[in-house]
């Protein structure tokens, strides 16, 4: 008990400090321009209490998730397929890195102004954002796997089932996994661009609401707890990204 | 990450890479998948969607005359414009931080947590309070750039500086050297590889800042360029400005790691 406090020192210290930092600065500067700690744990107490604040989260959640699990989806298997295919994975690759370093955010306008402000579109940008870190890094693990050990397996009469069980599978899947990392945080961005540019909903609508009223407890709060998801989001990520990497050489 | 295998893309990087002996014969079906996505595209758009949707075969015509329209290149200028400046002050000031965070473990313990919680967080949430602080500007767009893309040199820099080895430090202490002369001619040149790897990740992301602050700020740009004319139903005219974007995108990456294979040969991250 003592060692583990003693050990979490430094965070609980950086933390308490950085808290009186956002106090002081909030407090020695105009209210229009920045909130303390104090006063944005409240207004937060008052989104939260007053029920808003619950419903636009799920309304988030539900965007993000869809959306990040129809990435998965159609990501993982898209790659495993060209790990296997090889003569696909040769012809697709630099269209794939080419869409993976292109700011999706551009597209918004588009699909903006052919799908109009439902939810659909939303997760279509949702998606967009997610895919290709999945499938680039899926490619990715596609590419280190030896061609060896296809050829042992072959030789050894391996059944194809075997060989995508056996071979393919526990080759990519740390890369997947990497790419589900990153697809977690660009998703993130993506929800969050949806509801600012598309239909104004969830945690998004928040934040606008908030800075059109000229409300900077408002925006600080809801920063705050976007800020917290993403963190939260990061570390399950990484734990997910470390769980597989185990078996990675 | 993938630093490496970029260069895949990149037909100029084919000297350089002898471990890569499918590079040759990959020509055809690259080409063949190009002209089948392009086929897919083109067919699914003219069989499903109005007339106004952009497909291959206007687009193409439509370069020629937005790539020497005014508006589109001062539009590109100025967000061109924006990024580069944005990218030095998030060079300047995250190698600062990040040197001090990589060799004070007082200043990490302090900060570690903070550059790690900005860096998780989306990005844009920051526009509607910069849109606050700053007002419909520009100053607006550059801090959104700034912001977007400092974390990320930071934290490569401050990975770089603590895996200086620990030898080198020693050498140059016992040889009576002062801590800022260590600094600038140990550390920094040993976390340049980092700080390069950091800065191609920033540079995505300010560029992504750049065409979310146009967009909601609404101020001249690329990305006010691609929102007001699908807005106004030249999809094809906006598509050339999403192009460009793809171009620069890749750009950057190519540039980043042609300079790391070119200035700095001595580093191998090994093969990741």
């Amino acid at each position: 008990m003592q060692q583990t406090l003693r050990r979490n020192a430094p965070f609980w210290i950086s933390l308490a400090a950085g808290i009186a930092l956002w106090e002081i600065a909030g407090r020695s500067t105009s209210a229009a321009f920045m909130v303390p700690f104090s006063e944005t744990m409240l207004r937060l107490w008052q989104l939260v209490t007053g029920g808003q604040f619950v419903a636009q989260f799920l309304d988030s959640a539900k965007l993000f998730l869809t959306g990040f699990f129809i990435a998965l989806i159609v990501g993982a298997p898209l790659g495993l397929l060209l790990a296997r295919v090889r003569w696909l994975r040769v012809g697709i690759e630099p269209y794939i890195m080419t869409l993976y370093a292109t700011p999706m955010v551009a597209l918004i306008p588009f699909i903006l102004s052919l799908m109009g402000f439902g939810f659909v579109p939303k997760v279509l940008v949702v998606f967009l954002f997610a895919v290709f870190p999945v499938l680039y890094n899926t490619v990715e693990g596609a590419r280190s796997i030896k061609p060896e050990l296809i050829e042992v397996a072959r030789s050894f009469r391996s059944t194809e089932w075997a060989l995508w069980r056996d071979v393919m599978l526990p080759y990519t899947l740390p890369y997947t996994m990497t790419g589900v990392r990153q697809a977690i945080g660009r998703a993130l961005v993506g929800m969050v661009a949806a509801e600012f540019f598309l239909s104004s909903t969830g945690l998004g609508q928040l934040i606008m609401g908030a800075s059109q009223n000229f409300d900077t407890g408002g925006v600080f709060a809801s920063i705050f707890v976007i800020a917290i998801i993403g963190v939260a989001l990061m570390r399950l990520g990484l734990v997910i990204e470390q769980h597989f990497a185990r078996w990675r050489q | 990450m993938s630093g490496q295998s970029i260069g895949l893309a990149a037909p100029a990087a084919g000297r350089r890479r002898p471990k890569l002996p499918l590079a040759a014969g990959s020509f055809v079906p690259r080409l063949l998948c190009g002209l089948v996505i392009l086929g897919l595209w083109e067919g699914v758009v003219r069989g499903w969607a109005p007339a106004y949707v952009a497909k291959p075969s206007t687009v193409a015509l439509a370069i020629p005359h937005v790539i020497v329209d005014p508006k589109f290149l001062a539009a590109t200028g100025n967000t061109l414009l924006a990024v580069a400046e944005g990218l030095a002050i998030a060079l300047v000031l995250g190698t600062c931080l990040g040197l001090l965070m990589g060799r004070s473990v007082a200043v990490e313990r302090f900060v570690r947590h903070y550059v790690n919680g900005f860096y998780a967080m989306p990005m844009i949430v920051v526009l509607p309070l910069f849109s606050l602080w700053f007002g419909y500007s520009s100053a607006a767009r550059l801090a959104t750039v700034v912001f977007a893309a400092v974390f990320s040199i930071i934290m490569n820099v401050a990975d770089g500086a603590r895996s200086v080895p620990r030898e080198y430090l020693e050498v140059a202490s016992s040889f009576r050297s002062s801590r800022l002369r260590m600094l600038y001619e140990i550390v920094l040149p040993a976390a340049t590889p980092y700080l390069l790897a950091g800065f191609r990740l920033a540079a995505g992301r300010a560029l992504i800042g750049a065409v979310v602050a146009e967009f909601f700020l609404a101020i001249g740009g690329l990305g006010y360029f691609i929102l007001f004319n699908s807005r106004t139903y030249h999809h094809n005219e906006a598509f050339v400005g999403v192009l460009l974007l793809a171009a620069f995108g890749v750009g950057f990456e190519l540039v980043v790691v042609w300079a790391t294979r070119h200035f700095l040969p001595w580093y191998r991250r090994e093969e990741k």
